[in-house]
């Protein structure tokens, strides 16, 4: 049994300029106590995805098409008090920038505390003690004081610590990680990683993590989904995906990342070009104007997802049985 | 799915040139600048009005037959647009506000006053012959009657002696209103240039030195800042005595502070960018980087700026002129035109229509161009 | 936080003397002016004069004294009335020119901050599009022709208002109308601008993200923070207000304090003006100071001294 089942979830942006496709149908399922992790770069819609889900698009933002469904309920159907209800509580969604996340003017404290006097029934006083137990949970030196200090009065770890607490406060089912440690320094960022993966075994919630680091999903996930051009290129187990890359894509990510460990000199092999426009999607795959592999069929169509092996799917027409076998040798070179 | 043609399976040339194209057209900063301003169609309303009223100010009195101080009290408070009467081939009109009529020639030129034959102050009645008719006023009712029956009116008229029509002192508007165009927009510019050069100047200093020069400077403006400009300017006026060069040097004198501080709060950012790092880092100069870097980047700002004041200049001339303190009479500026509207606003209404429009249109002229500028300026909202 | 209050503080008081000096000195400077004894007045003038402000002592004397003068809340006898104090004739105005800058300032908050507030929450829609073209209106015409204009329109045709005078409670509405138009549009525009920009800010997302009600996220979260620079903006429009009532108080002949400043302007009472402009810079430096010190309340990061981004 799914705790969240997207399927074929379409959002566009509606600009003077016209319609911004950034999500083009992408389906994926978290289970209960799951780590599911989103890859991709800059415009892939990725974090998109996942506010539409919530539905915390920006005004001229709308989901057109798919169901995201939540222990069985769409979220995109749900009565607007329905969806209040959820958010906070069972589902729970941290951002990239605690700094610019967290109301400047009111003290950590607080901020933390509404969420649970607004999702359960206690005075403040059991809502404050509750609070200190989170701010200890998540590592706060000094809770009960820094209870009452303002958001520019801590560092940027810690300030993405108290983000977590206010996503746990409420015990949710699933908590959204949108790039949580892309804000933060090097050292920051295995620090709050390690902090995620413990509360997440600690709690057994589901998380979704995003990011577009391919180390953090290899550290702390168990699925990945690999997004390009709005659309999933390739998901699978994580050990499946790293060791068979199955989609161009994933596989010039994975070998864009520079390797120290032989000792010796190697070339960085970047993936040439540039992400597609939105507001013109091309007709066919979108990462054919910057796949090694292109065939006139890429150009032409959107494949549909093929099935590599248990749970692994790939999109891309070299996965179709006439298709030349040219990943084998890929493969081989990897 | 296996009814894929087998061609479809060859393998496409890439254009790697394909692959980098990014999505819109670069326009230099500048080229895209104008061209959103360009598309704001109240800004070049506004810009359009503008220049109109300054062709107008500068050319306007000379082309006029009229002069600015002539006065003719037999003219005095004509309107521009009157309903005409006929009667035995003579043309008039009644001006309702002091009970004259006045013959008009076809083209609509105001010839003179008509004589009343008999005034009966008692029955309040002024009664005028037209040949062998009698044409009846009653100043109680403002009915005109002949032979018992009520006039009637054969049209309207344009005034064509006196296009605005005149004033009270039979000075005609028109030219009056494009000499207070002249000193209103005169001092704008001028005071909008003191501002220029000593805010420039001061703030760009200020920003560049940082530190305690800086500190010390800002507090000084600070201090002049805090008191409300209008204090200042009738200061200075007492002080000066009223005039039209007073007014400008005491606009002059304290208007630079807002742009100081502007341009200080702007040189402080662009100081610490990195592409100003960057350039001391090639070994660019100070002076080079100041003219390359800084100054173009401020310029956005400072027009912005400028914009928004010159209303404020406008409104301060045109304020201290309404209440006594600004240009004398018989200079005309569009405060001393709205005070001496004021004064007859009873019977005259509509001489407040002029001076108040001219105004408000101008200060509307330039906040729509303002808005524009800072709207087209702002790289955030390139889409 | 103390550092800040101290330093509101002195520099209130510094401007307050730079106010007092520049007054003096300009005074001082212009011929006929109270401190030269050049004109010829009438002798109880020159006798009030003279005892106050001790004429012949030499000038760094004379500026103490009158800086004495200021301090104790004496502000010299009038140049042009014999017998009157400075004092009274601000005593007599103020009631007026009070009660009407006082409406005016509820007005603006009241009307403005509301409007703004609509404007935003309803961006683009009709409501905003009316907001806004009041507002652009009301920035735009300046106060004396909306003043004028009103009154021609209000008083002298429809016959609502009386045309001058407070006698009546209605007289209020117009000086009050025109004294306030240009700040509520101004306000108005601050306000929507404002909420706009927050309203756009992340932390609106993680508040909606939380579930909180939109009441609570609007409120707490949106408004609460947009209203900050409005309230920063509040002593300027209070400055504004009283030079304001210069032109409104004239065009309603209403006997505000602003009357008798450009009476005593026009009259070159020389005292007056002296007197009362130092008072309009007191009650500006206080405005000033009590709206910095509600900024402090507002917005924590300056009472905790955060240091820039």
């Amino acid at each position: 049994m799914t705790l969240l089942s997207v399927k074929n979830l379409k959002t566009s942006f509606f600009t003077s300029r016209g319609e911004v496709q950034a999500v083009r149908g992408v389906s994926f399922d978290v289970r209960p106590g799951e780590i599911l992790g989103i890859v991709g770069e800059s415009g892939s819609g990725k974090s998109i995805t996942c506010m539409s889900v919530l539905r915390l698009l920006k005004s001229s933002g709308r989901v057109v098409g798919g169901e995201a469904l939540f222990e069985g309920r769409d979220l995109l159907k749900l009565d607007d008090d329905d969806l209040r209800q959820l958010r906070g509580n069972e589902i729970a969604m941290i951002f990239q920038d605690p700094m610019t996340s967290l109301n400047p003017t009111l003290t950590v404290g607080e901020q933390v505390m509404e969420t649970i006097l607004r999702h359960r029934k206690v005075t403040r006083a059991e809502a404050r003690q509750r609070v200190i137990e989170l701010f200890e949970l998540v590592r706060i030196p000094n809770a009960a004081q820094r209870l009452r200090a303002y958001p520019h009065q801590f560092s940027g770890g810690m300030r993405q610590r108290v983000m977590i607490a206010m996503a746990l406060s409420c015990d949710p089912k699933l908590l959204i990680a949108d790039e949580p440690t892309t804000a933060l320094d090097v050292t920051i960022q295995r620090q709050i990683l390690a902090l995620l993966k413990e509360l997440q075994s600690r709690l057994g919630m589901a998380v979704i993590l995003i990011t577009h680091d391919l180390g953090v999903i290899a550290e702390v996930t168990d699925r990945v989904l690999v997004m390009y051009g709005g659309m999933a290129m390739e998901q699978g187990p994580v050990r499946e995906v790293f060791a068979r890359p199955s989609h161009p894509y994933t596989r010039g990510l994975l070998s864009s990342i520079p390797d120290l460990r032989d000792g010796e000199h190697h070339l960085l092999t970047p993936i040439p070009g540039s992400p597609p426009d939105m507001l013109r999607p091309p007709p066919g795959c979108p990462f054919a104007p910057r796949c090694p592999h292109t065939m006139a069929q890429c150009v032409a169509a959107v494949p549909p997802l093929f099935e590599i092996g248990s749970a692994h799917e790939a999109r891309c027409w070299l996965h179709h049985p006439d298709a030349p076998k040219v990943l084998g040798e890929m493969e081989a070179a990897q | 799915m296996s009814d894929i043609a087998p061609e479809m399976w060859a393998p496409v040339k890439r254009d790697a040139a394909q692959a980098e194209f990014i999505a819109a057209p670069s326009l230099t900063y500048w080229q895209d600048v104008r061209q959103r301003l360009w598309k704001n169609r109240p800004a070049m309303l506004g810009l359009g009005f503008i220049i109109v009223l300054i062709v107008a100010a500068i050319v306007g009195p000379m082309l006029s037959s009229h002069t600015y101080y002539e006065q003719n009290l037999k003219f005095a408070n004509i309107p521009p647009v009157f309903q005409t009467y006929e009667v035995d081939g003579k043309r008039f009109f009644f001006n309702s506000g002091n009970f004259n009529l006045y013959e008009v020639s076809p083209e609509g030129k105001v010839e003179g006053l008509l004589r009343a034959t008999k005034k009966d102050l008692i029955k309040k009645q002024q009664q005028f012959k037209f040949g062998d008719q009698l044409v009846v006023m009653d100043t109680a009712q403002q009915t005109l009657t002949l032979d018992g029956t009520p006039l009637q009116p054969t049209g309207w008229q344009w005034n064509q002696s006196n296009w605005f029509g005149t004033d009270q002192l039979g000075r005609d508007v028109l030219v009056r209103q494009l000499y207070g165009a002249r000193i209103s927009l005169t001092v704008a510019f001028v005071a909008t240039l003191v501002n220029f050069f000593i805010g420039v100047f001061y703030g760009g200093i200020s920003g560049y030195l940082g530190g305690r020069a800086d500190m010390v400077m800002m507090r000084i403006v600070e201090i002049i800042a805090t008191i409300p400009l209008t204090l200042y300017v009738i200061l200075m006026m007492v002080v000066l005595n009223s005039g039209f060069f007073s007014v400008i040097l005491a606009i002059g004198t304290v208007y630079w502070v807002d742009m100081a501080r502007i341009v200080r709060g702007q040189i402080l950012t662009l100081k610490e960018q990195d592409y100003v790092a960057a350039a001391r880092t090639m070994g660019a100069s100070t002076g080079r980087i100041l003219t390359r870097h800084l100054l173009p980047n401020t310029i956005g700002p400072i027009l912005v700026t400028l914009t928004m004041l010159i209303p404020s200049a406008i409104f301060i001339e045109s304020f201290m002129s309404f209440i006594g303190l600004g240009v004398t009479p018989p200079q005309a500026s569009w405060g001393t035109l709205t005070s001496e509207a004021v004064e007859t606003l009873r019977a005259y209404p509509y001489q407040l229509f002029f001076p108040a429009a001219a105004i408000s249109l101008t200060m509307f002229a330039f906040n729509f161009l303002g808005d524009g500028l800072r709207d087209a300026l702002d790289p955030r909202l390139r889409k | 936080m103390a550092g800040y209050v101290v330093q509101r503080l002195g520099l209130m008081l510094v401007t307050l003397l730079a106010i007092v000096t520049l007054t003096f000195f300009l005074m001082h400077a212009v011929p006929g002016g109270p401190f030269t004894s050049e004109k010829m007045l009438q002798p109880e003038i020159q006798a009030a004069l003279n005892a106050k402000y001790h004429l012949d002592d030499p000038l760094w004397l004379q500026y103490l004294n009158y800086i004495k003068g200021v301090v104790t809340l004496d502000l010299g006898p009038s140049f042009k009335y014999a017998g009157m104090s400075v004092n009274q004739i601000i005593m007599e105005g103020l009631p007026v020119t009070a009660k009407v800058g006082f409406f005016a300032l509820i007005c603006v908050v009241a009307l403005g901050v509301p409007l703004g507030v609509v404007a935003a929450l309803n961006r683009n829609r009709w409501p905003d599009t009316l907001v806004m073209v009041i507002a652009t209106i009301g920035v735009a015409v300046p106060s004396y022709v909306i003043a004028t204009i009103a009154l021609y329109v209000f008083a002298l045709r429809l016959g609502w208002v009386p045309t001058f005078g407070l006698d009546d409670w209605r007289g209020y509405f117009l000086p009050v109308f025109a004294l306030s138009g240009f700040w509520i549009s101004f306000i108005a525009r601050l306000a929507r601008s404002s909420l706009l920009e927050t309203l756009d800010q992340d932390y609106m997302t993680t508040a909606k993200a939380k579930g909180l009600k939109p009441g609570q996220v609007l409120f707490k979260h949106g408004l609460r923070n947009s209203l900050i620079p409005v309230v920063t903006v509040l002593g300027p429009v209070v400055a504004n207000l009283l030079t304001g009532s210069f032109v409104i108080e004239q065009i309603f002949a209403l006997p505000g304090i602003g009357r008798h400043f450009v009476l005593s302007i026009t009259n070159r009472d020389y005292t007056a003006i002296m007197g009362i402009t130092i008072f309009y810079a007191a009650v500006l430096m206080v405005m000033i100071f009590i709206v910095d010190m509600l900024y402090l309340v507002l917005d924590p990061r300056i009472k905790y001294g955060a240091r820039g981004k």
